[in-house]
């Protein structure tokens, strides 16, 4: 978006109790009047309700509920997370296009999110159903320079913790399975896909896909899916705005991030453990064999960690669970 | 010590080699084992350590250690001996520890092959850990002379993958 309409938004948000007059609006925005009123008249068209009183000025009064780019940034209420933003109706994966902004040198916090994607990417290239409308599909390019590549990992749980804080404010009763997965009950409604380029020691860049079931109803998933999948509006009967649904998670994945930078892994440990789908529960370990094994935290770098039978300790990096 | 696992390992590859007598020593465990009539026919369980272990390491940790043990009965006089003859100038290495996946998804063909050209950009594998997803690129321009590890397997951090003969 052009920098011009996202001052504008801003302006508009914070006077959003009061008329601003497009003189004022011109002057701040150094824009003739002329300019200001186009810069409305396409708020309009991207689904603003836009009240215009002769000789008090305008005041926005509706925010439109599908996803745009305009609606997006007002009251987004980051400091660097989606300053640049990339909205597209229909995009094959947020994640590849991510990709490509990231190759050509988009900055720490752009972000790519879609109304629809085509060819969602879940991992090891597994399709993630992202119908029109009805989630929140988005990635964001990080450009974490002081992590070291072998740490990126934690990135994935910083992600979890977010968003299951967002879910328990919504009064949703959210757990994590190791490492990524949101889950209600049994049943999946949010997945993280984690991509990293680096270098041995140092972090190109990481992607960090986030795709969230919101307002699907029972019958957009099919019986098959049904039994593993569940969404915001399935369990709760509501519908929700995923304009301020994808504000709150910017909001608070940008917090969580900071803190992790600042403070390392340790805070965000006791949080994801918190949240621990299956906490001190046996699963089925795949890796070296199949055996048993208990659930009874993560390690202080993420890794789960869990006890065998012979109640001997093991930390896991990379196996496949079999969870029930 | 020995976990379960690593013992059923290696009893397998006992069992399918052809050493009649096995036993191996580390830390205070030992394992051995003895086939007759070409069979596994007993097992020493690893014996518990004795109690004047000095130092206090808790014996958690282990980190999906691979039983490097499996080297030995494998070790046939011949073969294998050519990857020294190699003629390579890089090795691209893994920057973190987790699984070695040679393409994008189970379907599509390898990012590399030995003999094939590849500049610094080129991916060349993914590893992966806590389902975190790292393109590894060649960082050099030359030929892939050898692929070190096999599809799925778990590398540690460092551990080279790669030998790359630069041009």
């Amino acid at each position: 978006m052009e920098g011009t309409r996202k001052q504008l938004i801003n302006l508009l948000f914070q006077h959003r109790d009061r008329y601003v007059s497009g003189q004022e609006l011109s002057e701040v925005l150094s824009i003739s009047r002329s300019a200001v009123w186009k810069h409305m008249n396409e708020l309009k068209k991207s689904g603003y309700e836009v009240e215009a009183v002769t000789n008090r000025g305008y005041r926005i009064i509706n925010v439109p509920e599908a996803l745009s780019e305009d609606a997006i940034r007002w009251g987004l209420e980051t400091k660097w997370l989606g300053s640049t933003l990339h909205y597209h109706p229909t995009v094959t994966s947020t994640q590849n296009l991510a990709h490509e902004f990231a190759r050509d040198g988009a900055e720490h916090g752009t972000v790519v999110i879609a109304s629809e994607q085509t060819k969602g990417k879940g991992r090891m290239k597994r399709y993630w159903d992202s119908k029109a409308n009805v989630g929140l599909w988005f990635s964001t390019v990080l450009r974490p320079h002081s992590l070291e590549p072998k740490n990126a990992t934690q990135i994935t749980l910083v992600a979890a913790v977010a968003l299951a804080n967002v879910m328990k404010e919504y009064g949703i009763p959210v757990s994590i399975k190791w490492p990524n997965d949101l889950f209600i009950g049994d049943k999946k409604m949010a997945g993280i896909l984690t991509e990293m380029q680096a270098e041995q020691d140092q972090i190109d860049y990481i992607i960090i896909g986030i795709g969230l079931n919101v307002n699907h109803e029972e019958a957009d998933f099919g019986s098959a899916v049904l039994e593993h999948a569940t969404s915001l509006k399935v369990y709760t009967q509501d519908h929700y705005n995923l304009n301020t649904l994808f504000k709150s998670i910017a909001h608070e994945f940008e917090v969580q991030y900071e803190r992790f930078i600042e403070h390392g892994f340790k805070p965000i440990k006791s949080d994801w453990e918190g949240y621990a789908y299956k906490m001190g529960e046996w699963l089925t370990v795949r890796a070296q064999g199949e055996w048993n094994a208990k659930l009874i935290g993560i390690h202080e770098d993420g890794a789960l960690k869990v006890v065998d039978e012979k109640g001997q300790e093991h930390l896991l990096y990379s196996a496949e669970i079999l969870w029930s | 010590m020995l976990k379960v696992q690593e013992i059923r390992e290696l009893i397998k590859l006992v069992d399918e080699s052809s050493i009649s007598d096995f036993s191996y020593e580390a830390n205070g465990t030992k394992v051995s084992m003895k086939k007759e009539n070409g069979e596994v026919v007993q097992v020493a369980a690893p014996q518990v350590a004795p109690a004047v272990d000095t130092k206090p390491e808790p014996q958690v940790e282990t980190k999906t250690a691979e039983p490097k043990q499996e080297a030995q009965p494998k070790e046939e006089p011949k073969e294998e001996a050519p990857a020294s003859t190699v003629d390579f100038d890089h090795e691209i290495v893994s920057p973190m520890v987790g699984t070695f996946y040679e393409s994008p998804s189970p379907e599509d063909d390898p990012y590399v092959q030995v003999g094939d050209n590849v500049d610094a950009s080129t991916v060349v594998c993914i590893v992966e850990a806590m389902k975190l997803f790292n393109e590894i690129e060649a960082e050099t321009k030359g030929e892939i002379v050898e692929i070190l590890v096999d599809n799925g397997e778990l590398v540690e951090y460092g551990q080279p993958l790669f030998r790359v003969k630069k041009k």
